[in-house]
């Protein structure tokens, strides 16, 4: 076996030891209260896991996205919501990564192992569709200047680095670096959602944000390539993540399939649990094939956008419908707070519409297969 | 400060399983994992080196496969390892095994101080700290609760025994062997792991250590396993009081009659 798979291996068992540990005895207090528990964040920076991807030469470990997305699948298992934390970081550091200038990256990303970094598209006037972005950046001198509203942002309130996607003055599409700190930003409100309750979504407000003029990230004009090749990254993780809630959906019906009976028949050999049982199992292996062929794809340098749409697409709606089959199999129990299937459903729920709906995925799956 | 670890792979306690036509243990496909109690002698030394600076090398005898544990020691911040590795060492007993590894500790050198875990969760004999520790003449410390540093040569432990706890004082160089209290062994962390993979696992045989050749491998072990055998386990019978106070010790009186 190579060294990188050894090395992969390890991390994954490094990952389900902390995440069996400290995550997945927290997953239902996390939804319950709808936010992390004072100190679990410090704990996943203390043990280093928001550098998982980011290069050695800032201070990260380096790994590629097909290991970070199997962590991400196996931190899911115990609580989806630190997964699609973990996500939103590293979809935006990976645009640092492929359009960063020097200075910028030199200046940031050292502090990617500690600080958490998001990326925010969406406006009050619209999500996927650019048009409706009325962020502006104006040049002054050597610096640009920013206003406008974003929402909806994984992790807004949380992350302290933001990608900006603006319209210059002449209607340019670019993305700018913004630090919580710098004067003229604010926090806006946190989205009350109903499922993935730890992940904080949120809205940030940039009112005349002045950023010097190495806080471009690409050129401008590339602001739409780069919103899109975020979305791919970050639905490559999505898919992981869904794998991670099917599997604790799976985990949780074979546990009590096992355990319950009815006329003194464990549930598991009746042929209406084998049904959904298998359906869940499926759908599993499915998305994973998904999400890793993603994966593969992009670290091996091949086009990867259609297929990590299909591994949000299929790996959500499977998601909801496992979740909804597992709850099905614990009966009452699954409808009550006391088991976690229920807030699965609301947690993969959340991924048909996160990075884009379904609809806008299948639009781009098939105007991919059309060109083809 | 020179810390030396006394690592030993053992079979991941909740994989193993018993083959019931054989009643031996079923080891293939079982995954090494580094002796629990190991760990937090490595987290000691982590937090000593923390402290007073120096080095962490991990010392281990058993077949190349042990480098799965050397290498999460090293994830958890080791700086290196040493495996003594041949067939030659076969079949050592805790008396061969020790013996062994206070040879390495010597071919190491200057160390000062030596650490294990109390016991291998596999074999629980916890002999082969306390014979390292006599094979050096090294003063030891067993069942450690704290380990602190007292002076540059100094360490203070607690131990805890039976009914007792004992304050102890050694001079260093010593052997010391923790218990699971001590304190809870830190998570490997990924930058951790990629870094294991650049630090250097240097393996010895019988000819790079300076040893008597009767004193190792099967040769060097006294001990002879017989048999080993599961304990017959005999079910014990259990009365449920009732639940009313009064009744529940009209009952128990007449059990105890």
């Amino acid at each position: 076996m190579s060294i990188t798979n050894d090395q992969n291996q390890m991390l994954i068992q490094m990952i389900k030891e902390f995440t069996t540990n400290e995550l997945a005895p927290l997953d239902m207090t996390i939804d319950a209260n709808g936010d992390y528990p004072d100190g679990l964040l410090q704990k996943v920076i203390d043990t280093g896991l928001l550098g998982i991807t980011l290069p050695r030469e800032y201070g990260g470990a380096g790994f590629d996205y097909v290991a970070a997305a199997e962590a991400l699948e196996k931190i899911a298992v115990g609580n989806a919501s630190m997964a699609v934390t973990l996500e939103g970081h590293f979809k935006t550091i990976e645009q640092f990564i492929k359009y960063g200038n020097k200075e910028l990256n030199e200046k940031y990303l050292p502090s990617a192992v500690k600080r958490i970094f998001a990326f925010s598209m969406t406006e009050p006037s619209g999500g996927s569709n650019p048009k409706g972005i009325a962020t502006r950046a104006i040049k002054q001198g050597h610096n640009w200047v920013i206003t406008g509203d974003k929402i909806m942002i994984t992790n807004g309130g949380l992350a302290e680095v933001y990608c900006v996607l603006s319209k210059t003055q002449d209607d340019q599409m670019a993305v700018f670096v913004v630090d919580k700190d710098m004067p003229g930003f604010k926090f806006g409100k946190r989205e009350d959602f109903i499922g993935l309750k730890g992940v904080p979504v949120g809205e940030i407000v940039l009112n005349h944000v002045v950023v010097p003029e190495s806080h471009l990230l690409g050129t401008i004009g590339e602001g739409l390539e780069i919103g899109d090749n975020a979305h791919a990254d970050a639905r490559v993780l999505m898919g992981a993540v869904l794998t991670g809630i099917t599997d604790h959906a799976l985990q949780t019906a074979v546990s009590y399939s096992k355990e319950r009976k009815a006329l003194d028949t464990p549930l598991y050999q009746l042929q209406v649990t084998q049904e959904k049982i298998a359906d869940i199992a499926i759908a599993k292996q499915n998305t994973q094939a998904l999400y890793q062929k993603g994966a593969q794809n992009k670290i091996t340098g091949r086009p990867y956008a259609e297929v990590a749409a299909m591994a949000k697409s299929y790996g959500s709606r499977s998601a909801v419908a496992a979740s909804d089959k597992a709850l099905q199999i614990l009966g009452g129990y699954g409808y009550s707070h006391e088991y976690p299937v229920e807030h699965l459903i609301r947690d993969a729920r959340a991924m048909e519409l996160a990075e884009g709906t379904i609809e806008k995925m299948n639009f781009e799956i098939t105007n991919a297969e059309i060109a083809k | 400060m020179k810390i030396v670890v006394g690592v030993k792979q053992v079979p991941e306690t909740d994989s193993v399983k018993i083959d019931p036509k054989t009643n031996n243990l079923v080891r293939s496909g079982i995954q090494g994992i580094i002796n629990p109690f190991d760990k937090n002698a490595i987290e000691a030394a982590l937090q000593l080196r923390d402290q007073a600076g120096g080095e962490v090398i991990l010392l281990s005898m058993g077949p190349d496969s042990y480098t799965t544990s050397l290498r999460d020691g090293m994830a958890m911040g080791a700086d290196s390892a040493v495996l003594v590795s041949s067939r030659a060492f076969g079949g050592a007993d805790t008396l061969a095994t020790g013996y062994t590894l206070a040879k390495a500790i010597e071919a190491i050198g200057d160390v000062d101080l030596v650490l294990f875990g109390r016991q291998s969760v596999d074999a629980d004999t916890g002999q082969v700290g306390p014979i390292v520790a006599e094979l050096l003449n090294f003063p030891q410390v067993t069942f450690a609760e704290t380990v602190s540093l007292e002076s540059e040569n100094t360490i203070v432990a607690k131990r805890q025994l039976d009914s007792a706890v004992q304050d102890v004082q050694v001079t260093l160089p010593a052997v010391v062997t923790v218990r699971k209290e001590l304190n809870t062994p830190r998570y490997e962390t990924p930058l951790n792991i990629k870094e294991s993979f650049e630090k250097q696992i240097t393996t010895w045989t019988e000819n790079d250590l300076n040893i008597d050749f009767s004193k190792i491998g099967q040769s060097g072990s006294p001990t002879k396993v017989t048999k080993v055998y599961e304990p017959t386990k005999e079910l014990k019978q259990t009365t449920v009081l009732p639940v009313d106070p009064t009744e529940a010790v009209s009952e128990l009186l007449s059990k105890l009659d």
